[in-house]
């Protein structure tokens, strides 16, 4: 039961007869609440009596209103959404569908990936009401429990990419289920990548590349940010089954081996792609779902162009930002918002550049209170203090800040406490922290401006998470971090220039 | 206790003679008017100087003036000012504020102007400011301008006034009952006599609705109107003004010197108006005259203040104390009489609803006692919630208590962020600690233990509390599952052992009495144990199960009067199931995966699972007829050739042996239409073949018909075969075909008039053999079109 819609064959069982004991503590909160508070507001965008909307999926309509589909398969369009007093209104535009995850607008069609299909969904007489659903593929199995079905936005060729759930979590027993497709603009269905567990969410990086989001589970042992393309492999081999569907990708990726480490598997399967991002586990979230990019033009602070997730457990958002070295993603997660009311399903920006977030607490536990809510992220306009991104130099990390540092305390190497571990890339259900290392920062240097600080490391350990707290650095008006911690994935170094 | 009828039952009689008497009401002693300093507040004479300076915005002159330190409440921003107010009042105010509105802070800011300059100066700062608005605000909205409002909303808006907590700075304008009196409240109170005057329906409402953005200091609150709601009470508070004439053009030479005014006044020392700045301080610290300047009643050389003697001798104690350091207790008390927070909560010795007012807080759950219609008291609020859900409450408009008419004011965050600090600086509370429970065993033991007290076999907490977003069968008290969130276990536990200790009257009962357990045979009876288990359990939120007695929630989809269509995965309709009801109370579902008609039933259409992981799937409400879900059209090679039926898996062999079916024979779903009665008509291929499949829903004499009509398009004449029918079939003549549920017909009309070939009966299946129905079709090119009816027989 530790990751969204997970372990639920056997919750489902046992909620027949008895309490779960596996009912669990979601850990603690960050306790940054009462301070990120100063910088970004949380508003609730209010739900009229009787509506229930358990969002699963957001669009900004051309006419910068906002869609939302929803787990009951309704959709709604709602207006005013980014009022100062937000006073939002529902208009009911389809119902009766399946589960909606994946929600896109183009020429008065909705694009609407359902956990049965993709359908293309139309008011064709123009009184609000959607009163034609053109099916566009549905050339997956649906036949099991658990098979969810997220999708894409179009890409910049017009594709849709639909990533599909294993069958109860654990198997593959219908068609390509922990797979992803492509539905093509032409309304061919594309067989694209495997191995995937129990995706939460699938778009694009703040860079336009294909990612999806995966949950800690077997062979994940925390929920990750992986890059999708034609042909990779995603870890979890139980779906290696259904490549003969697939000639265009060729052979059969070889099995994995359990209880080795993932960069050590990929040298034996060249098609397994490593985790970009890892989000270490409860620290980071612990059912991360929906993502997006922002592209406020500043509206929202000072993370333009960085990726922000939603967390269904711990009723979080996070933020991410990715970069790909020797051909391969990496990146870097860090805690961004705590104190949603609801398990978070999706986000997305709003035209006036707030970040909508909406889901539900049923099912899994959450720690948002409200059975469904939809609330609104604001920026307060007042600058957080916040590890603005870390990224990776031949010898260490640049570590960017949002405000000028504090040079007394940014200097110090001792500011800077790293630690390093990785996970053990096997078939059990998640997994411990192993291999822990602990880099020692041999220099740091500080740009001009305050706003960098450059670290050489005695030593960088390929396929570890590098934990940085920043706790003793201070901004140069004295603050403290907001959040003092973040976390950097490593699959490549790069060359020395 | 006797609980009066709440408002909303209400019915006031009076009307608006009460509203007029009130504009007439006998003058009173000049005094400002700060609410809460009217109601029962905890502060000496020299605190009320204090707040006072405060409140009258003393520092805006006089730097250091405020041994509190206190930021100097902004008064109501003038940018949209001639907009907002009719131009008539606004100079009417600036000439003679108190007798304008009585009890307004603004002081007489003309006292040093002879009475004709007086008149010049008042007519020139509206000048000004309306200059200014046409400036900011081209189009409507720019001039004042009054409308008619509407007797409907006036009435709402009464009710509204009554019930959402105005009447605890403004006094009620009705009687609580509908032949009751009403109270004298109106000493300390906000008088709103002026309203009418001043506003139009439009600028009030804007106003009601979001008080914060013309009045930052946010003594009057936002009370969490939407625009509706704050029209209605606009409305309410303008009936019966009547429409009056537009103002004069603005005279350029009046508005320059109304800029110059404004100015040399000192407005902006208090007011914020765009492109001027505030001047310098005209002293400095405390050291001041204590009966010259602003605090004598005569004063020539500063603005002119309607002070009571008590307010001046108060002003006076404030000044000849030394300023020293203010104790965070002095300040909670600052705050709660400045933010007239006392006039709902009590915290200690102070405040309260007085009994004049307690007959208008009304509650949809009067059974709850006072409670639930009285807001809750501020005593050791710092050691009972957590400080996240103070800033939450404060700041977010979060709540818990929907069944309370009246609502939680929001004062603004800037106003009041220093407060939960302070509360929980302040409040203490020795901490407890909730015991642990370690391992599965005694976690799962602590689980149950706490399931059965919260249910209605233990505690029945549920019979009054509402839990994890479900209603109780009982009453609808707050959402047991909030308690995590917001309270904490110190609190928590003296509370529930002791409720009336910690809120006197409530009607929660003692459940462990003198801290013993009276279940002795949950945990042991031990009480620590039980309400750490409970403690515990609340903390698990969403996958705590829920306890005995809840009500459960239909989830029964209803067919109104159309055509209602539900995709979700269904027993009789496979993952790609599809129910369709009609408003006469028949239904059928499609198997969309095999395309395919497989149950049929007439009664109540579905209900689905939208509880815990629950899908959305859907099952029939009513006994269906289930119809085959393998594949409906099929090429036979010849006679003998086998039906292909949808793959078979079970324990032994789980995964789909033939994971392409039916697609890789030939079928694919395409989707569907509603017509106007919103009735889905299903598209779908086989082959080159393209089909349209329809029902609709008749009676026939008694018995409920589904009438099914396929188009099939064709580019080249084809044969096909249809699986009509499954089961025990009996054929009632080459075109009626009958099982034991159901009666179905093929029928030829002139519009539906496919040919139909050879029809072969004949058994399947080699274990349990049963007969298949199985219909040639000869589809020429083009679109034919056929007709089969479905009678149920059951």
């Amino acid at each position: 039961m530790n990751c969204f819609f997970e372990g639920c064959g056997l919750a489902l069982a046992l909620s027949f007869c008895l309490v779960p004991a596996n009912a669990e503590d979601l850990g603690d909160t960050w306790g940054t609440a009462k301070r990120e508070r100063e910088y970004y507001r949380i508003v609730q965008l209010a739900i009229p009596e009787g509506l229930v909307i358990e969002a699963g999926a957001f669009h900004r309509l051309p006419d910068n209103r906002m869609a939302i589909g929803t787990r009951r398969g309704d959709i709604y369009i709602v207006d005013g959404v980014d009022g100062v007093k937000p006073e939002p209104v529902f208009e009911l535009f389809a119902t009766g569908l399946d589960e909606i995850f994946g929600l896109e607008y183009k020429d008065g069609s909705f694009y609407v990936t359902q956990s049965c299909e993709l359908t293309r969904i139309t008011d064709t007489d123009g009184d609000g009401e959607a009163d034609r659903f053109d099916t566009l593929s549905a050339e997956w199995g649906y036949e099991n429990y658990h098979e969810y079905a997220f999708g894409s936005k179009f890409d910049e060729r017009g594709n849709i990419h639909i990533a599909l759930g294993l069958s109860q979590s654990y198997n593959s027993r219908a068609l390509f289920r922990g797979w992803a497709l492509t539905v093509t603009p032409e309304g061919k269905t594309v067989p694209m990548a495997s191995g995937m567990r129990s995706p939460a969410g699938i778009g694009p990086n703040e860079h336009g590349a294909l990612f999806y989001m995966e949950s800690q589970g077997p062979w994940n042992s925390a929920c990750s940010l992986k890059a999708v393309s034609p042909g990779s492999f995603h870890g979890h081999p139980v779906s290696l089954n259904w490549y003969e569907f697939a000639p265009e990708l060729g052979p059969t990726p070889a099995q994995p081996k359990s209880g080795s480490r993932i960069l050590i598997e990929k040298e034996r399967v060249p098609e397994l792609v490593p985790y970009a991002v890892i989000f270490p586990y409860i620290r980071m979230g612990r059912s991360i779902s929906g993502f997006t990019v922002d592209r406020s033009g500043g509206r929202f602070g000072p993370f333009e162009d960085q990726m922000f997730l939603g967390d269904f457990s711990l009723s979080v958002v996070l933020r991410a930002t990715t970069e790909k070295v020797n051909g391969v993603w990496q990146g870097a997660c860090y805690p961004f918002r705590e104190g949603l009311s609801t398990g978070i399903l999706n986000i997305q920006f709003t035209p006036e550049g707030r970040l909508l977030t909406g889901g539900t607490n049923r099912g899994w536990p959450v720690r948002g209170i409200k059975p469904f809510a939809l609330e609104r992220l604001e920026w307060t306009g007042k600058m957080p203090f916040e590890i603005e991104r870390l990224s990776i130099t031949p010898t260490g990390f640049h570590v960017d800040f949002t405000k000028p540092v504090d040079v007394t305390t940014a200097s110090d190497p001792g500011s800077y406490v790293l630690g390093t571990f990785t996970h053990i890339y096997h078939a059990g259900y998640g997994g411990p922290e192993v291999d822990q290392t602990k880099p020692v920062v041999e220099s740091v240097t500080l740009s001009e401006d305050g706003l960098r600080a450059t670290l050489v490391l005695d030593k960088l350990t390929l396929g570890h998470v590098h934990e940085f707290d920043l706790g003793a650095v201070r901004a140069r008006d004295g603050e403290a971090l907001l959040h003092r911690h973040a976390y950097y994935t490593l699959n490549a170094i790069p060359e020395s220039r | 206790m006797l609980i009066p009828p709440a408002p909303r039952a209400v019915i006031f009689s009076l009307g608006l003679q009460l509203l007029s008497w009130l504009c007439l009401a006998p003058q009173v002693e000049a005094q400002v008017i700060v609410p809460g300093l009217a109601g029962d507040h905890a502060l000496s004479e020299a605190q009320v100087g204090e707040l006072l300076i405060t409140e009258l915005r003393c520092a805006a002159c006089h730097e250091g003036i405020s041994a509190i330190g206190a930021t100097v409440p902004r008064a109501p921003r003038l940018d949209e000012a001639s907009w907002r107010t009719s131009p008539e009042y606004l100079k009417a105010f600036i000439l003679d504020p108190a007798g304008s509105h009585p009890g307004a802070k603004m002081p007489d800011v003309l006292a040093r102007f002879d009475p004709e300059v007086r008149e010049d100066a008042a007519a020139a700062i509206p000048a000004y400011l309306s200059v200014l608005a046409r400036e900011q605000r081209a189009g409507p909205g720019s001039v004042f301008e009054r409308e008619p409002v509407d007797a409907a909303r006036v009435a709402r808006g009464r009710t509204l006034f009554h019930a959402v907590g105005c009447i605890a700075c403004h006094a009620p304008m009705e009687p609580a009952f509908d032949d009751g009196e009403l109270p004298d409240t109106a000493a300390g109170a906000v008088g709103l006599g002026h309203v009418a005057s001043k506003y139009s329906l439009a600028s009030l409402s804007d106003f009601l609705f979001q008080p914060l953005r013309v009045r930052p200091a946010g003594r009057m609150p936002d009370m969490g109107l939407s625009r509706v709601e704050a029209e209605d009470i606009g409305s309410y508070l303008l009936a019966g003004v009547s429409m009056t004439e537009a103002s004069d053009p603005v005279e350029v030479e009046l508005a320059e010197l109304g800029e110059a005014l404004l100015q040399k006044l000192s407005c902006v020392s208090c007011h914020d108006l765009q492109g001027l700045s505030a001047p310098a301080p005209v002293t400095k610290g405390r050291n001041l005259d204590p009966n010259g300047g602003c605090l004598s009643a005569d004063s020539k050389e500063t603005p002119r203040y309607q002070l009571s003697d008590a307010q001046r001798a108060a002003l006076r104690a404030a000044l000849g104390t030394k300023a020293k350091e203010v104790s965070d207790a002095a300040r909670i008390d600052q705050t709660l009489t400045a933010y007239n927070c006392i006039a709902c909560h009590v915290r200690g010795e102070q405040g309260g609803v007085s009994l004049e007012l307690a007959p208008y807080f009304g509650t949809s759950e009067p059974e709850l006692g006072d409670a639930a219609r009285i807001p809750p008291p501020l005593t050791l609020a710092g050691a009972k919630l957590n400080l996240e859900w103070m800033q939450r409450v404060l700041f977010d408009g979060e709540k818990v208590r929907p069944f309370m008419d009246t609502r939680m004011p929001q004062f603004g965050e800037v106003n009041l962020a220093h407060l939960p600090a302070l509360f929980e600086s302040v409040d203490h509370l020795d901490p407890l600690v909730p015991l642990g429970f370690d391992g599965d065993e005694e976690r799962r033991a602590a689980r149950d233990g706490a399931r059965k007290l919260l249910g209605t076999t233990g505690l029945a907490c549920v019979a009054c509390h509402n839990f994890n977003g479900k209603e109780t069968v009982g009453f609808k008290g707050i959402d047991l599952v909030t308690s995590h969130e917001r309270l904490k276990f110190s609190w928590f536990k003296r509370f529930v052992v002791d409720p009336q200790e910690y809120r006197p009257g409530i009607v929660m009962p003692e459940s462990w009495s003198g801290g013993i357990a009276a279940h002795t045979e949950i945990l042991g009876g031990d009480t620590d144990k039980q309400i750490s288990a409970i403690w515990d359990y609340l903390s698990l939120g969403r996958s705590a199960r829920d306890p005995q007695g809840l009500s459960s929630v239909s989830q029964e989809l209803v067919v109104g009067n159309r055509t209602r269509t539900y995709r979700g995965r269904s027993q009789i309709a496979g993952f790609r199931g599809i129910a369709v009801g009609y408003p006469g109370g028949l239904n059928y579902a499609f198997d969309a995966n095999n395309g395919t008609l497989s149950g049929i039933w007439r009664g109540r259409f579905v209900s689905v699972r939208w509880d815990g992981q629950g899908a959305g799937g859907f099952n029939p409400s009513s006994r269906s007829i289930r119809l085959a879900q393998d594949l409906s059209f099929y090429k036979l090679k010849d006679l003998a050739d086998p039906w292909p039926l949808k793959p078979f898996m079970d324990k032994e062999n789980p995964i789909n042996p033939d994971p392409q079916y039916p697609r890789n024979r030939g079928y694919r779903f395409r989707g569907y239409h509603l017509d106007q009665a919103r009735t889905p008509t299903f598209m779908y291929s086989f082959g080159e073949l393209h089909v349209t499949d329809k029902c609709e829903a008749f009676l026939e004499g008694e018995r409920p018909v589904l009438r099914r009509l396929l188009s099939i398009t064709a580019s080249d004449p084809e044969t096909i075969w249809f699986r009509a029918l499954t089961g025990e079939v009996q054929a009632l003549g080459p075109r009626a075909f009958k099982t034991d549920e159901l009666e179905m017909r093929l029928e030829r009309t002139d519009q539906h008039r496919l040919p139909v070939g050879e029809t072969l009966l004949r058994f399947f299946g080699e274990e349990d053999p049963k007969q298949e129905l199985l219909i040639q079709l000869n589809i020429p090119r083009g679109t034919s079109t056929w007709r089969i009816d479905y009678e149920l027989l059951l």
